[in-house]
């Protein structure tokens, strides 16, 4: 007994131990902290003595926690190459997958504290958060070492408020149906024109046992962007959801019950995989990759997995067709990407800002030898051929040449709680029939209850 | 208090960091959240105080609210009937096997296993067949291909498939809890009602039941309030579509704070959560209160 008591008083006294020395701890990097700041006040009288023994960490939160990921695999080269550079400074990396980094950045932005570099969704997405002010201003730093000439050319309006760019996008990607070569033969089917075909083609592919269109309609914003696409066509052009905002159309327009109509014909022609709703994005994808479905409409972004996976070199890319002779294939989903931002309240902007700059400026000639620059935002040099890009990636590479505009996804142009309605809205196309006007009924209601 | 001869002081020197403790992540968050349904905030910036206008949304004009209410009660009402079950199980297993122990773990199983691991074990049970889904390839083969479904994407059949999957998780549960209960019952007690002619079922209705009522009564309100935060398990297999069949309270105050981005709205959500738990609570202890008292 006297043994046990002895045994938890050192349990104990060594707990309380711990416990101080972790208090003594934090309270010496509020110190460091406290200095690093006064630091950064002298810096600007005496920039060059300072800022060496300056030690800085720079948080970075990201999308690519994947190791198998090109953009991962850059993000570590360049961060491991300017901590060489500049051995004062230590970049923290935050990996996280897209929902939870979406929601970690919602928790810390309720906090205020939102990480030195975090990554944010364009237009809509990143409003919310520029009118909270939590953003920097990014001006100044694209004027350094020529930065905003590297970006294709409007690319930077999505990520701009009142003149001022936010945010950095990693990439600019459109939407396209991929398909199955291989499937396609085996089915007699060619490349649709017309919608019309494309019903066709869905018919016929499924009478021969094979699976038409894969999606992952549980992350409801893939039938979401599919729907754009028809609505893109039945509008005759783009700019519907503008003409919304604008008050010149509600959704109660034709153009939007034909498009409702048109995706209703699909479903109900069997076009996708049978329990769609209940296929996340990766399962969706997988079905494709696997060679299990035909088609797969999906953002270019995806050009990169699919040249990885099983069905390399069997797939051919095409444009989304006409629908009742309306629209134009060269108008596309526009998907520009998610975007690098910085904290306005970060305790090392400057040096924060120098790191992105660093970072994007490298970020192109990067991609581009790890082979994942297809659909990056920024213009690329070199020859993507001659570096042994796929043919697949190359006619991805040629679509973007045909681009004459087109619209953002429904979700970067609403604001979310409208969003969140149509998602749910088209969602329910999959598993039931209902009347056009009902659902262009409901989106109207939807958007006037969210935007009072 | 002088009984225990310890001074006011210490009493107070004892209790007062576990009271701080239990205030500061108990009663402050709830009451913050309590304060937050009453503003329109979209969880970053501005917030304007708009009184009960959240709650008047919810309870009048809302379509998804009260359907989900009605599956979160549904839900819970499933896991309740399932004790008596647990019970049984945990009779028959005292009764007639001579090493219980190793079917408890068993049973025990599904509860360590992580809720998304079961969650993909059963979306790929429901699946298709044409996409492997093993319930629907049996139906198949014994000839009920009539009764094949998706079961998770028909809107009428999805609830009632994830209500399945929570009982089928939490039996083993129950099981555990209501034989440890059975356990403690002191063997003399069944002896002596042997001598006097009560066996088997007779020795259940006059000893078991009535003696087991307290554990029965943890298993009710655990079973209770556990379904009404149900969140994980319909996240996963779900994520309560398709279009809402499957949404539940806790799912729809989610969707509400961080996807849609009414923060404020999503609190009110949560504070009638906090409110329906709290009532259940109180008349479940009721009712059992009324029921030890006959009993004993």
């Amino acid at each position: 007994m006297v043994k046990t008591s002895k045994l938890l008083s050192l349990v104990l006294a060594t707990t309380l131990l711990l416990s101080l020395a972790a208090c003594g701890g934090n309270a010496k990097t509020k110190e460091n902290t406290g200095s690093a700041n006064s630091g950064s006040t002298n810096a600007t009288e005496k920039p060059a003595e300072k800022v060496e023994d300056k030690k800085v960490t720079i948080t970075f939160q990201n999308i690519y926690p994947d190791p198998t990921d090109p953009k991962n695999q850059i993000m570590k080269k360049l961060v491991d190459q300017y901590h060489t550079d500049h051995p004062n400074i230590t970049i923290e990396l935050d990996s996280l997958n897209t929902d939870q980094q979406k929601l970690k950045l919602k928790t810390q932005a309720a906090s205020k504290e939102v990480p030195d570099i975090t990554i944010v969704n364009p237009a809509a997405q990143m409003k919310p958060f520029v009118d909270a002010k939590l953003f920097a201003p990014l001006n100044d730093m694209l004027d350094q070492n020529g930065l905003k000439a590297t970006f294709q050319e409007g690319l930077l309006d999505f990520y701009s408020f009142d003149g001022n760019t936010y945010a950095l996008p990693d990439g600019n990607n459109i939407a396209v149906v991929y398909y199955n070569k291989e499937l396609f033969e085996q089915a007699g089917v060619k490349v649709p024109t017309t919608y019309e075909e494309m019903l066709e083609v869905v018919k016929t592919l499924k009478s021969k046992g094979i699976t038409p269109i894969s999606i992952g309609e549980k992350d409801s914003w893939t039938g979401s962007f599919l729907f754009m696409n028809m609505l893109l066509r039945t509008n005759g052009g783009p700019g519907f959801l503008q003409d919304v905002v604008d008050k010149k159309k509600t959704f109660e327009d034709p153009a939007f019950t034909e498009a409702v109509d048109a995706f209703q014909s699909l479903v109900a022609a069997g076009a996708f995989q049978e329990g769609a709703t209940s296929f996340d994005y990766n399962a969706g994808e997988n079905l494709f990759k696997t060679g299990k479905s035909a088609m797969y409409f999906m953002g270019t972004w995806a050009t990169g997995g699919i040249e990885t996976s099983s069905v390399n070199g069997k797939v051919g890319v095409f444009k989304f067709p006409t629908i009742n002779g309306k629209g134009d294939p060269n108008e596309f989903m526009l998907a520009p990407g998610s975007a690098f931002a910085i904290s306005a309240d970060s305790e090392h902007l400057q040096e924060t800002k120098d790191f992105l700059n660093y970072f994007m400026l490298n970020f192109p000639k990067e991609a581009f030898e790890a082979k994942g620059a297809v659909g990056v935002g920024q213009i690329v040099d070199g020859d993507f051929a001659a570096a042994g890009y796929s043919d697949m990636a190359m006619e991805v590479l040629g679509l973007f040449k045909e681009v004459k505009g087109g619209d953002l996804a429904f979700d970067n142009t609403m604001n979310p709680g409208t969003a969140q309605i149509h998602l749910n809205s088209i969602q329910n196309l999959f598993v039931q029939k209902i009347d056009s006007a009902e659902v262009g009924k409901e989106h109207q209601a939807a958007y006037e209850d969210n935007n009072k | 208090m002088n009984v225990l001869k310890v001074s006011r002081f210490t009493i107070v020197a004892f209790i007062l960091p576990c009271t701080l403790i239990y205030f500061g992540i108990v009663f402050v968050p709830i009451l913050v959240s309590l304060y937050s349904g009453l503003l329109e905030w979209n969880g970053i910036g501005q917030s304007s105080f708009v009184g009960l206008e959240n709650f008047r949304n919810l309870f009048f004009q809302d379509p998804v609210f009260w359907p989900s209410v009605r599956r979160t009660l549904m839900f819970a009402v499933f896991s309740m009937a399932e004790i008596p079950l647990a019970l049984m199980v945990a009779i028959f297993l005292r009764r007639y096997i001579r090493k219980p122990n190793f079917l408890v773990s068993s049973y025990f199983m599904p509860v360590i296993l992580s809720v998304v691991i079961i969650g993909q074990l059963w979306k790929t049970i429901y699946n298709p067949a044409a996409m492997g889904g093993m319930l629907n390839q049996i139906l198949e083969t014994v000839g009920l291909e009539s009764w094949t479904r998706s079961w998770l994407t028909e809107p009428k059949v999805a609830m009632f498939a994830l209500y399945f999957v929570a009982l089928w998780q939490y039996l083993g549960y129950h099981t555990l809890i209501q034989f440890t209960g059975i356990s403690n019952i002191p063997a003399e007690i069944y002896e002596a009602a042997r001598i006097d002619g009560a066996e088997g079922f007779k020795a259940d209705r006059y000893i078991t039941f009535p003696m087991i009522i307290p554990i029965f009564k943890i298993s009710i309100v655990l079973a209770f309030i556990g379904s009404l935060q149900a969140f994980d398990m319909v996240m996963v297999m779900t994520g309560g579509g398709p279009a809402h069949a499957t949404d539940v309270i806790s799912t729809h105050m989610y969707n509400m704070s961080f996807l849609s981005m009414k923060y404020g709205y999503g609190s009110s959500i949560a504070a009638v959560l906090v409110v329906v738990c709290l009532i259940a609570t109180v008349i479940i202890n009721f009712i059992f209160n009324k029921l030890e008292k006959r009993f004993s």
